[in-house]
């Protein structure tokens, strides 16, 4: 079909969006499409979700460290129910995730330029002291993931011995 | 912005960890929930390290009023800011008539319920009462529903007497730690002003000023200070004219025994604190 003249095609935002895990879960660009439009479909219902027409461009997510980033594309005008649609995204295929919009840029390019590339710091496998136990733990730059017998614990380099 | 978390070991994340990503997402303070992290954690070289207020508290979760009193007496010295977790009807009443809690939390939570008396008593007795984002923001189908339509009757008394009121996801790890801009949108969406959630947030910066300035040991009682007048005309420059205006507002307290708690109504203090 013959593309829309330029004044009539939607005019986008792009979010850049940080994404957090624990280490060891697997998310994939699917699945986060996926969870976003439940959250959307949920919390705007059907037809604030179509008005938001939320998809996502580029994702990455890096298994081992436990961070990724996103940018999803919304229509203009509509950023603020996006924002509450994927600040309620709580667990991706059962996997805990924390999600934060970096900000909102006009073009993919400026989106990825300014909000994208913040993850990516090197993840360490390494065992460290706390709370008087040595256990197995990622560091991740301040970070520091400990898996404890009740679970994973978030840390810092702040609380090791 | 302040917001108030469980910490390790009731939540997931340690207090520095909180506090780290509170920081990165905008936050200014943090209000530890959990006593044994508020005790056991060098609070100020965690605020310094990263950048944000991180406030002691405790939140006491009693099975019934006569436990929970013990742990206000307990606690109150120790802790800035002292919440108890409400859910059944006895407990939200109890909460509400004691000058010395700060907040009832989750008053909506396990089938309790709040009335316009309740609210009432919240309003005199000047404890805020805290709209609960969390499982709005974490739980799904028939339970979200009933969450929603829980904050919704609260906000509905809250807003009729203007009663002091905050704000927060109840995060207990990092990962369900929201941003300030993110919890405004939600807001929105759910039928809350942008304004009414961004001063849900700023009410914990306010308790937690409030009660840091009533635990200082210059502090005797609403509108006596300790130490010679010049003293603290010097001390305080420039806003010391400001602030003799705020002891004189705090009057309205004298009479009531005890110097906490007892003001009328969070939303008042606004000379004292400044923002």
């Amino acid at each position: 079909m013959k593309h829309l003249p330029k004044h009539l095609r939607p005019r986008w935002r792009y979010l850049g969006v940080g994404i957090e895990t624990w280490p060891g879960a697997s998310i994939g660009r699917r699945d986060f499409q996926r969870a976003i439009w439940y959250a959307a479909g949920n919390l705007l219902g059907d037809p604030g979700s179509a008005d938001a027409d939320l998809s996502v461009l580029s994702f990455t997510h890096d298994e081992a460290a436990g961070e990724g980033e996103a940018v999803v594309r919304v229509r203009r005008g509509h950023v603020s129910p996006a924002r509450a649609a994927i600040a309620c995204i709580a667990t991706i295929e059962d996997e805990q995730v924390g999600v934060s919009v970096r900000g909102v840029s006009g073009t993919v390019r400026a989106c990825e330029e300014r909000y994208m590339g913040r993850a990516g710091r090197p993840a360490e496998q390494r065992h460290v002291a706390f709370e008087g136990a040595d256990r197995p733990a990622v560091v991740r730059g301040d970070a520091v993931d400990v898996s404890a017998e009740s679970g994973h614990v978030g840390a810092t380099r702040l609380d090791l011995e | 912005m302040y917001e108030a978390v469980h910490a390790h070991p009731a939540g997931e994340s340690t207090v520095a960890r909180l506090a780290a990503t509170a920081a990165r997402l905008g936050y200014s303070g943090l209000v530890i929930r959990t006593r044994s992290a508020s005790n056991g954690t060098d609070l100020a070289a965690v605020g310094d390290e990263y950048g944000i207020d991180v406030v002691a508290g405790a939140e006491i979760d009693a099975a019934d009023p006569s436990a929970a009193s013990g742990s206000v007496g307990n606690f109150r010295p120790d802790f800035t800011v002292l919440s108890v977790r409400g859910g059944s009807n006895a407990l939200n009443r109890f909460a509400v008539e004691s000058d010395r809690v700060d907040v009832l939390s989750a008053p909506m939570a396990d089938r309790g319920d709040v009335n316009h008396v309740l609210v009432k008593a919240a309003v005199d007795h000047g404890v805020a009462i805290e709209f609960d984002l969390g499982p709005v923001l974490r739980s799904t189908g028939g339970r979200r529903v009933q969450a929603l339509s829980d904050l919704r009757k609260l906000r509905e008394i809250v807003d009729h007497y203007d009663a002091p009121y905050v704000v927060s996801a109840t995060a207990a790890s990092h990962l369900e730690l929201r941003a300030p801009r993110e919890l405004r949108a939600v807001g929105e969406v759910i039928g809350f002003d942008a304004d009414a959630i961004d001063e849900g947030l700023h009410a914990w910066k306010r308790i937690a000023d409030r009660n840091r300035h009533r635990l200082s040991e210059s502090f005797v009682e609403p509108g006596v200070r300790r130490g010679r007048y010049a003293d603290v005309e010097c001390s305080d420059g420039d806003a010391g004219i400001e602030d003799d205006d705020a002891e004189i507002r705090d009057d309205d307290g004298i009479g009531d025994d005890d110097g906490i708690g007892d003001d009328d109504g969070t939303a008042d203090l606004g000379p004292e604190v400044g923002e």
